[in-house]
């Protein structure tokens, strides 16, 4: 609708990846930058991890040696943008992309418009695994089955508790934090399951969510499947081992939302989803960059924050 | 001039003469919205009450709401079309492959005929791609032969047989096996969800009420001078009075028809297992692919779906009547899926897969359609064994109980001449006509802020559906309108979103909100929200 506008660079995401991209660039005084964000606020996954007495501080911040609060490191970067003249659209989503124009399509409160620039940086962050991704997790399609985003929607935003008694599927980091977060805040002690045999998290990690949680754990299983009619009652294995509960999580292994890239015709593995970067961080199509946990894996958001940073020293060489 | 006479899709709110209730003791739904008391129904006795409102008694209740009847539509879950109907592989058949001279084989080619008129009337999305039955060894194609043969005795239109060139033409992924192959040029995808809700919401505008969540546990057949009055009685001791009585509850119907009597049937439910494939994988595809049936099961199918993803399935497990895994998903049976369908695609198994799910189709031992009229007690018809055809069959099925009712149950029909037959343009749902396609401005700030952003599905939808005939008030009834948390992510960006949404809209608090409907909470139930952590 509106008229079509042109920036010098265009960060896809304003979680703390998307954040260094647009603190990087205006360090070297290269503009306009604008900062799209599909979701209400600013800083990402992060933000959504809020402080409060009591809580589970889940987050590391490397540079000052302590564990915080999610909003504490967000709130921090998104302090840092507020120094920049980064032009900010929130609620905005990015519905396509024309890789070789560098054109973006938005749909926004004000309605549906195109953006170019002179270079795009992919920012868009990650999203957890779903049963059928999984492979292994199977059997009913009941509420309260829940991913860690759900965990801290319902407990940091509202004070719900997803589960009583919960089944945590999933054993990384972001599995304790969460399996440590539904304690904290009046669980039960939960059960934990995965495929591997040993936890994915490492010793350093699960020893730190000790003081909140010591969930029971069973690795080593092949396949199971959720059961329950209406609402999850348990995980059961092939094996016939049952793990009862009153909410499943399925937290943790990431996938990178990778999908703007891949229907918009840049390179992307399947079915791993992941960006295939040529030189660097640059992406199939000269212009189009990738920062933080949207080029797969799972990174910390100070990691993606700094790599954020590292990226725009990329984009300003590329201009 | 565009801008200010534009319809906003999604957004059809006629003024309604039926009632939608829904039996919620608590919570989840507004006090309007609540029964409580067969009273709320007036005191006349129903001419017709339907028991099972899937699209087989949604489709019949649209058409007994084009006469001056006084009909309900009652069924045990909060939605319309919530059990069989809405997990299947939502193609629309042209019973090419039916057994010629069946009541299945009449019922499918008329409505195959008819259902691109019903799609533009109902507004429900429909998209003739057509199918191709391929044949991989030299016993297949023969199969194929027999099958052309049928499907000219089933007078269907079109239907020959293409050469392993021609389908590689059409289908340039089509796995090197294949050899040759069927084409049914007319078989088509529908929409499952929109075809029950689309009958409902004319009905109900028609005059017919509604009742939802009520479980029917008994059947008071009418005695002395009130031989024709029937009552079915609610789990809660609540009368429900009609003269006719339709058992069209599909899994539950061999329960029901124990109430009152009716002729013997056996049913069970036989699962059906899926995989959906994201949207990435649509363009290896063009046509519906068939396997070529065995003697044992149909096989599995690739298909589009008409939201633009890729499916795979089903598989045919035949459980007892009550199992709870009726519409479990297995690791074997997901595993047989990716082997079937990567025989009939080539490259499908590398493609991510977003969502599995099984539905339930409802087998009958008596053979498909099983319809008895005034079974066990004058009034009252069975309608059974509906298997994996009804989706299209329902406005067929439909016009032939109406027919059969007024001849076996002297039902009087007299034209109601006010009564709607269509949708208005604006009820086509939001997903299949965008509401900011082509750059338009939006009417509403709220259609631009995406909530589920797999579907690109905004605030304002989710808000419209609310606000639809049928008043959904359940997670899973706004994911069928809206499409929202259908996409790859499945609910987890939008999950806690869109459950703020409904709260903020209808007064539900939070920790009420169900998936679909009593028991399915989506935090632990029975908790006091701490209101001094609420930080939004």
């Amino acid at each position: 609708m509106s008229a079509e506008r042109h920036f010098r660079v265009a960060v896809i995401g304003a979680g703390p990846a998307g954040i260094g991209v647009a603190v990087g660039m205006a360090n070297r005084g290269i503009g306009p930058v604008v900062l799209i964000e599909r979701r209400p606020e600013l800083g990402g996954t992060p933000m959504g991890y809020r402080k409060k007495p009591n809580g589970v501080p889940t987050f590391v911040e490397w540079t000052r040696g302590r564990m915080v609060f999610g909003e504490e490191l967000a709130g921090r970067m998104v302090k840092r943008l507020a120094q920049t003249d980064t032009a900010i659209r929130l609620s905005t989503q990015v519905t396509k992309i024309y890789p070789a124009e560098k054109r973006l399509t938005l749909l926004g409160p004000e309605g549906v418009c195109d953006v170019t620039a002179d270079a795009v940086v992919l920012a868009a962050g990650a999203r957890e695994q779903t049963p059928a991704e999984k492979g292994w997790l199977a059997g009913a399609r009941t509420s309260r089955v829940s991913f860690t985003r759900h965990v801290t929607g319902w407990l940091d935003r509202h004070g719900l508790l997803p589960a009583r008694k919960p089944v945590v599927v999933g054993s990384d980091l972001i599995a304790y934090s969460a399996a440590a977060k539904l304690q904290a805040a009046g669980s039960d002690e939960p059960v934990m399951i995965d495929r591997r045999r040993s936890p994915a998290a490492g010793l350093f990690e699960r020893l730190f969510f000790r003081r909140w949680t010591r969930p029971d754990w069973s690795g080593g299983v092949t396949f199971a499947e959720i059961n329950g009619d209406r609402a999850a009652t348990g995980v059961q294995s092939s094996d016939g081992q049952e793990w009862l509960g009153d909410g499943v999580m399925v937290c943790g292994e990431l996938v990178p939302n990778t999908e703007l890239a891949l229907l918009g015709g840049l390179a992307v593995e399947l079915p791993s989803r992941q960006l295939q970067l040529v030189r660097g961080q640059e992406l199939s199509q000269p212009g189009w960059f990738a920062t933080g946990n949207v080029l797969g894996g799972f990174h910390g958001a100070q990691w993606c924050y700094f790599n954020g940073r590292r990226v725009a020293r990329a984009v300003a060489r590329f201009l | 001039m565009a801008a200010t006479g534009m319809k906003q899709f999604g957004t059809w709110q006629p003024a309604t003469r039926g009632k939608v209730l829904y039996n919620w003791p608590r919570g989840a739904c507004e006090e309007e919205l609540r029964f409580t008391d067969s009273e709320q129904l007036g005191g006349e006795p129903y001419d017709v009450a339907i028991v099972g409102a899937g699209v087989v008694g949604c489709g019949l209740a649209y058409r007994l709401s084009m006469y001056d009847l006084r009909v309900l539509l009652v069924d045990r879950l909060h939605d319309v079309g919530e059990g069989t109907s809405k997990a299947n592989s939502a193609i629309i058949h042209t019973g090419y492959d039916a057994e010629p001279g069946t009541l299945e084989s009449e019922l499918l080619r008329e409505a195959s005929a008819f259902w691109p008129d019903l799609s533009d009337k109902l507004k429900i999305p429909f998209d003739p791609i057509g199918a191709v039955t391929m044949a991989v060894t030299d016993e297949q194609e023969r199969q194929l032969e027999v099958a052309e043969k049928k499907a000219h005795a089933n007078r269907t239109d079109g239907v020959h047989i293409l050469s392993a060139d021609e389908i590689r033409e059409r289908e340039p992924n089509a796995s090197f096996q294949v050899r040759s192959g069927l084409l049914v040029p007319d078989e088509a995808l529908g929409d499952p969800f929109t075809t029950s809700i689309a009958y409902a919401e004319v009905a109900l505008a028609n005059g017919v009420d509604i009742l939802l969540g009520c479980t029917i546990a008994g059947v008071e057949l009418g005695r002395g001078l009130e031989m024709s009055l029937h009552h079915l009685v609610t789990e809660e001791g609540h009368r429900l009075t009609a003269r006719r009585i339709v058992n069209a509850a599909g899994l539950g119907s061999r329960r029901l028809s124990d109430r009152y009597g009716g002729g013997e049937f056996d049913i069970n439910p036989r699962r059906g297992q899926f995989v959906l494939f994201d949207k990435c994988a649509r363009p290896l595809v063009r046509h519906i692919l068939l396997p070529v049936p065995t003697a044992h099961t149909k096989g599995v199918l690739v298909t589009p779906t008409i939201y633009g993803n890729l499916l795979a399935g089903p598989t045919a497990e035949d459980l007892p009547l009550g199992s709870p895994e009726a519409t479990h998903t297995t690791v074997d049976g997901i595993r047989k899926i990716m082997n079937g369908s990567s025989r009939l695609v080539d490259g499908l198994s590398q493609q991510p897969v977003i969502a599995t799910y099984a539905g339930a189709r409802c087998a009958c031992s008596q053979g498909s359609y099983w319809i008895r009229y005034n079974d066990g007690a004058p009034g009252i018809v069975t309608v059974t064994g509906v298997r994996s055809t009804g989706l299209t069959t329902s406005n067929s099925l439909a016009r032939h109980l109406v027919d059969g009712m007024q001849e076996e149950l002297g039902l009087e029909l007299s034209p109601d001449t006010v009564a709607l037959d269509a949708r208005p343009e604006s009820a086509w749902p939001g997903w299949w006509r965008r509401p900011f396609e082509d750059g338009r401005p939006n009417a509403r700030a709220d259609h631009g802020c995406a909530v589920c952003f797999c579907e690109v599905i905004s605030e304002g939808e989710i808000r419209d559906a609310l606000n639809s005939p049928l008043k959904p008030r359940t997670i899973d009834g706004l994911k069928r309108r809206t499409r929202s948390m259908m996409g790859r992510c499945q609910g987890f960006d939008c999950q806690v979103p869109l459950a703020e949404i409904v709260s903020s809209h209808t007064g539900i608090l939070l920790e009420q909100l169900t998936k679909n409907g009593p028991g399915s909470e989506l935090v632990a139930p029975g908790q006091a929200p701490r209101r001094e952590e609420v930080l939004v």
